[in-house]
C-alpha cells in the first residue's frame, strides 16, 4: 500500500487519524503501532513474521548491549545483531543476485528463490542497525519499552520509502510529543505537496521515460528526453515520498529530518550527495565511512574506504551490477572532486558547474534504470555514437507535448519557487493573499492530485473503439 | 485560524470521501469508459495473505470512487490547459471534434490482415468476385501535422500488393471530417450515400443509382465513445438513422452460437438507443453473423460483407440492391467456422474494414 493510493488516502489514513486523535494520550503509541503493523501486513503479508522478528531481535539486542558492562560482550552482542540484520536483508534481498552470479560463473543450476523483495526491508533494517550502533556507542540508551521501540522501527510514514530516521531524532517524541494545529497543518501541507509531486509530476514523467525506451523510432533527442524525464521523475517520486512521510510524521507530532534539499541545484557531485537522500548518505558516513577511518588515513586506505562505501551505497539501491556500478561511478567522481576537480569547479562560472553536475547525474540515472549493456547503448545514443537520427516525428511530438511538464518540473526542482514565495511573503499584501488563499489552494491541489490518481485507472474497453 | 481551517478541511475531505465510498452502492459499469467496473473483492484469509485482496480493493476503490468522472475531467482539464499536453490518453480536440490518435503504425499488423483475408479467400471464395475497401479513421481527415498518424498510404500499398485476387475500392476521396460524429469514431449514416454508391457501382456494372429518399429519424443526445474517453464537457452528437420501404420491411437474423436458433429482429431497434452505446441502433451492435433479408427485393443477388462496426450503418443503404446481405464479424467468430453458417456460391464478397482494425488486426480470428 503506497501513500498515493485510494486505499491509503481514503480508507487507511482517515481511520488511523480518527482513532489516533480520539484515544487518550497514553494509547496513541499503541494505535500508531497497530496501524503500522496493519499497514505493513496489507502490503507484505508473507513477510510479516520476518518484520516482527526484526523488531524483537533489535529490541533484545539493544537491551543486551546496554546491559553488558564489558567491551567484549558488548562487541559480541553488536556484531551478532548486525550480522543477523544483514543476514536477513542478504537472504531476502540479495540471495537471488548471488545465486544468478554463481550460476553464470560456474554454469551451475541452483534454483532461485521465488519471492519478491519484501517492501521496506532496506529502510527498516538500516534504521534498526543505526539504533543498536547508537546504543553501543552510548549515544542513546536502549529503549526498554517494547511498544516504543517497535513503533520506532515500524512507524508507517517512513516504513517503506524512508527517510531513514535515526532513533535519537525521535527518541524523546516516542515518549512525549505535542500535537498542535500548527504542526498538523504543516504536516498537511507537506503531505499534499508530496502527493502532488508524485501524482501530477513524477507519474507523467515516468510515461515519457517509458515512451522513449519503448519507441520504434529511437532518436538522440528522444533518448535525452527520456533520460532527463527519468532523472526528474526519480527526484519527484522519491522526494515526494519523503515529503509525505515528513508531513504525516508531523501530523502525529514527530519531527523527521529533511531527506532532500534541492539536489539539482548542486554545483558538484560532492554537493549533490549532501542534498540527495540525505538520510542514507549520512547513515553511510556515520556508520561505515567514519568507522572505516574516513579520510584520516593513508591515500590507499582512503581509496579503499570510498570504494567500499560507494559499492555498498549502490548495492543498497538494488541487487544488480548496474546499481553497484552506479555507486562506484559516484565514488570515482567524488574522489576526483576531492583530489582536484572541486578546486577547478570553484574557479569556473556556476552555469558550467551546474551543467557538469547535471550531466553526471543524468547519465548516472540512465545506468541506475537499465542493465549495464542497455545503459551503455543508451548513453552512446545520447552522445551521437550510434546510427540513429537526431530527431524523429515521434520525438518532436513528445518533446512538444511534454515541454510544459518538463519546464514546470525543472523549475520546481530548484529553489526558485521557494525563493519567490519567501520574497513575496514578507510584503504585507502578498502575505495576506497567501494566508487567505493557502487553504483553498491546498484543497485544489489535493483534489487535482486525486484526479490524477483516479485517472491512472482509466482503461476504455478496446473493442468499443470499433 | 488558518491552521485550523487547513487541518479540519484535510480531515474532512478524507473522511467524506471515505464515507461516500463506503455508503454508495457499487456501480456495475462505467458508461463513459464503456467497461465493467471492479466489484468488491473476495475477502478471505487466503486472498488477504496472498495480497490479492489489497490489490483488488485498490482497483475497486479507483473504479467506484464517488464522482469518478468528475475527477477524470479535472485531470484532463489540468493536462490540456495547465500542462498543455497535446493529447490525453491519445485523445485530442480539434475543430470541435474529438480524435483518438492511432499510433504507432503496425506494418506487421497490416501484413497479417492481408494474410488473413487471403486465407479466407483461398478457403471459401476462389474464383468469386471479391472486393476490399478501407474506411479511413477520422484522424486521416484531421489534417493536423502536429499529431502522430499511421501511414495510410503504406497501408493501401501493402494491401493492394498482397491482395492480388481482390479488387480494391478506394473510399478515401468519398469522405471528409464532417462525415464522422464529433464525439465518436464512426461515420454518420446520413452522410455516406456517396460511399454506398461507390461500392455498389464497383461491384455491379449495371448499377445506376440508389434511391436517396429516406425518412430521417433523430436521436439526441448521442455521447460517442470518445466523449467518455475524453472526460471533457463537450456537446453531444445527434444520431440520424435513415428509413425507407426496403429498410422498414427487412428482417434481420443474428446468430449467437451453434446451438441456438438465429434471433429475429429489425434493422433499427430503438431500445438500443438507450443502451451503453447508442450506435447499437444500427443492427443492434456487434454480432458474429447477421443476415439482413430484403423482403421486397427486385434482385436475386446476395452480398456478404466481412466487416467491423462501420458496416452496421452502411449496409441498410446497400440493401435495396440485394435480396440478402450477410455481415460477418471476424472479431467474434473464427474464419474457420464461417462456412458452417454460410453457403458460399455466387454472392458478391466485400471485405470492408476501417484502418483502426487494420492497424490492430490481432483481434481478427
Amino acid at each position: 500500500m503506497v501513500f498515493s493510493s485510494m486505499t491509503f488516502l481514503f480508507c487507511f489514513f482517515p481511520i488511523v487519524l480518527i482513532l489516533y486523535f480520539l484515544v487518550p494520550y497514553k494509547a496513541k503509541n499503541i494505535v500508531l503501532l497497530i496501524s503500522s503493523l496493519i499497514f505493513y501486513f496489507l502490503g507484505e503479508p508473507k513477510f510479516m513474521f520476518t518484520f516482527i522478528f526484526s523488531i524483537i531481535l533489535n529490541y533484545i539486542f539493544g537491551l543486551l548491549i546496554d546491559k553488558f558492562n564489558t567491551l567484549f560482550y558488548r562487541k559480541v552482542a553488536i556484531i551478532t545483531a548486525i550480522a543477523i540484520n544483514l543476514t536477513l536483508i542478504g537472504l531476502l534481498k540479495y540471495s537471488n543476485f548471488i545465486i544468478e552470479n554463481i550460476n553464470s560463473l560456474f554454469s551451475s543450476e541452483i534454483s532461485l528463490f521465488k519471492y519478491a523483495l519484501p517492501i521496506g526491508i532496506s529502510f527498516y533494517t538500516f534504521q534498526a542497525i543505526s539504533y543498536i550502533i547508537d546504543v553501543y556507542r552510548k549515544e542513546v540508551s536502549a529503549q526498554t519499552n517494547f511498544i516504543k521501540l517497535a513503533l520506532y522501527i515500524s512507524l508507517f510514514p517512513q516504513l517503506i520509502a524512508g527517510p531513514i530516521v535515526r532513533y535519537k531524532t525521535i527518541n524523546e517524541e516516542l515518549s512525549m510529543r505535542k500535537h498542535s494545529f500548527e504542526d498538523f497543518s504543516y504536516g498537511v501541507k507537506r503531505f499534499i505537496f508530496g502527493l502532488s509531486k508524485k501524482l501530477i509530476i513524477a507519474d507523467q514523467l515516468a510515461t515519457l521515460w517509458t515512451l522513449s525506451i519503448e519507441t520504434n523510432q529511437p532518436s538522440v533527442i528522444y533518448y535525452w528526453l527520456g533520460a532527463i524525464a527519468f532523472s526528474l521523475q526519480i527526484y519527484f517520486d522519491f522526494s515526494a515520498y519523503s515529503d509525505m512521510a515528513i508531513g504525516m510524521g508531523r501530523m502525529f507530532g514527530f519531527h523527521f529530518l529533511e531527506n532532500f534539499n534541492h539536489p539539482f541545484c548542486s554545483k558538484s557531485i560532492t554537493e549533490f550527495w549532501r542534498r540527495w537522500h540525505i538520510s542514507l548518505g549520512s547513515w553511510f558516513r556515520d556508520y561505515l565511512y567514519i568507522p572505516l577511518g574516513g579520510n584520516r588515513t593513508g591515500v590507499l586506505r582512503w581509496g579503499i574506504n570510498i570504494f567500499i562505501v560507494w559499492c555498498l551505497t549502490g548495492f543498497w539501491h538494488g541487487a544488480d551490477w548496474n546499481f553497484i556500478l552506479w555507486g562506484l561511478m559516484f565514488g570515482v567522481v567524488l574522489v576526483l572532486e576531492k583530489i582536484f576537480l572541486l578546486r577547478l569547479l570553484n574557479k569556473i562560472p556556476s552555469l558550467f558547474t551546474h551543467i557538469y553536475t547535471m550531466l553526471i547525474v543524468v547519465f548516472s540515472f540512465v545506468l541506475f534504470n537499465n542493465e549495464i549493456i542497455d545503459a551503455i547503448e543508451f548513453i552512446k545514443s545520447m552522445l551521437f555514437m550510434t546510427d540513429i537520427p537526431f530527431f524523429t516525428v515521434e520525438s518532436n511530438y513528445y518533446l512538444g507535448s511534454y515541454l510544459y511538464v518538463l519546464i514546470i518540473a525543472i523549475i520546481f526542482s530548484t529553489e526558485i519557487p521557494k525563493y519567490i514565495f519567501l520574497k513575496l511573503n514578507i510584503k504585507p499584501l502578498w502575505n495576506k493573499i497567501f494566508n487567505f488563499t493557502e487553504p483553498i489552494m491546498l484543497v485544489i491541489i489535493l483534489l487535482l492530485s486525486v484526479g490524477y490518481m483516479v485517472d491512472s485507472s482509466f482503461q476504455p474497453f478496446l473493442y468499443f473503439r470499433f | 485560524m488558518k491552521n485550523k481551517i487547513i487541518s479540519i478541511s484535510f480531515i474532512g475531505i478524507l473522511i467524506t470521501v471515505f464515507l461516500l465510498n463506503s455508503i454508495l452502492p457499487a456501480k456495475a459499469i462505467s458508461k463513459s469508459e464503456r467497461r465493467k467496473l471492479s466489484q468488491f473483492p473476495e475477502l478471505s484469509i487466503n486472498t488477504v495473505l496472498n495480497g490479492e485482496f489489497t490489490k483488488k480493493y485498490e482497483k475497486y476503490l479507483l473504479d467506484q470512487v464517488a464522482l469518478r468522472d468528475t475527477y477524470r475531467t479535472i485531470k484532463t482539464l489540468s493536462n490540456f490547459y495547465i500542462f498543455h499536453f497535446y493529447d490525453q490518453h491519445g485523445i485530442y480536440l480539434k475543430d470541435n471534434h474529438v480524435f483518438k490518435m492511432e499510433y504507432p503504425y503496425h506494418q506487421l499488423s497490416v501484413e497479417k490482415m492481408a494474410d488473413k483475408i487471403n486465407y479466407v479467400y483461398e478457403k471459401y471464395f476462389n474464383g468469386m468476385n471479391v472486393y476490399f475497401s478501407l474506411i479511413p479513421d477520422k484522424n486521416y481527415y484531421s489534417k493536423d501535422e502536429k499529431y502522430l498518424f499511421i501511414d495510410y498510404d503504406n497501408i493501401e500499398v501493402i494491401l493492394k500488393k498482397k491482395l492480388k485476387n481482390l479488387k480494391y475500392i478506394s473510399l478515401f476521396d468519398c469522405l471528409s471530417l464532417d462525415d464522422y460524429y464529433k464525439t465518436d469514431l464512426h461515420w454518420k449514416q446520413e452522410n455516406i450515400n456517396e460511399v454506398a454508391e461507390k461500392l455498389l457501382s464497383a461491384m455491379n456494372k449495371d448499377f445506376v443509382s440508389i434511391d436517396n429518399e429516406y425518412d430521417k429519424k433523430l436521436y439526441y443526445p448521442y455521447y460517442g465513445s470518445y466523449y467518455g474517453q475524453s472526460a471533457l464537457p463537450l456537446n453531444p452528437d445527434t444520431i440520424t438513422y435513415l428509413s425507407n420501404n426496403v429498410i422498414d420491411n427487412a428482417t434481420v437474423y443474428y446468430y449467437t452460437d451453434y446451438k441456438s436458433s438465429p434471433i429475429k429482429t429489425t434493422i433499427y431497434n430503438q431500445d438500443d438507443l438507450l443502451g451503453v452505446d447508442s450506435y447499437d441502433i444500427f443492427l443492434s451492435g456487434a454480432k458474429p453473423i447477421v443476415e439482413i433479408n430484403n423482403n421486397i427485393s427486385k434482385y436475386n443477388k446476395e452480398l456478404i460483407i466481412f466487416r467491423d462496426s462501420f458496416a452496421s450503418s452502411l449496409s441498410p443503404l446497400l440493401l435495396s440492391q440485394y435480396s440478402k446481405i450477410t455481415l460477418v464479424d471476424l472479431r467474434y467468430i473464427s474464419s474457420d467456422l464461417v462456412g458452417d453458417f454460410i453457403n458460399f456460391k455466387d454472392q458478391d464478397i466485400l471485405f470492408l474494414y476501417n484502418t483502426l482494425i487494420i492497424n490492430n488486426s490481432e483481434m481478427i480470428k
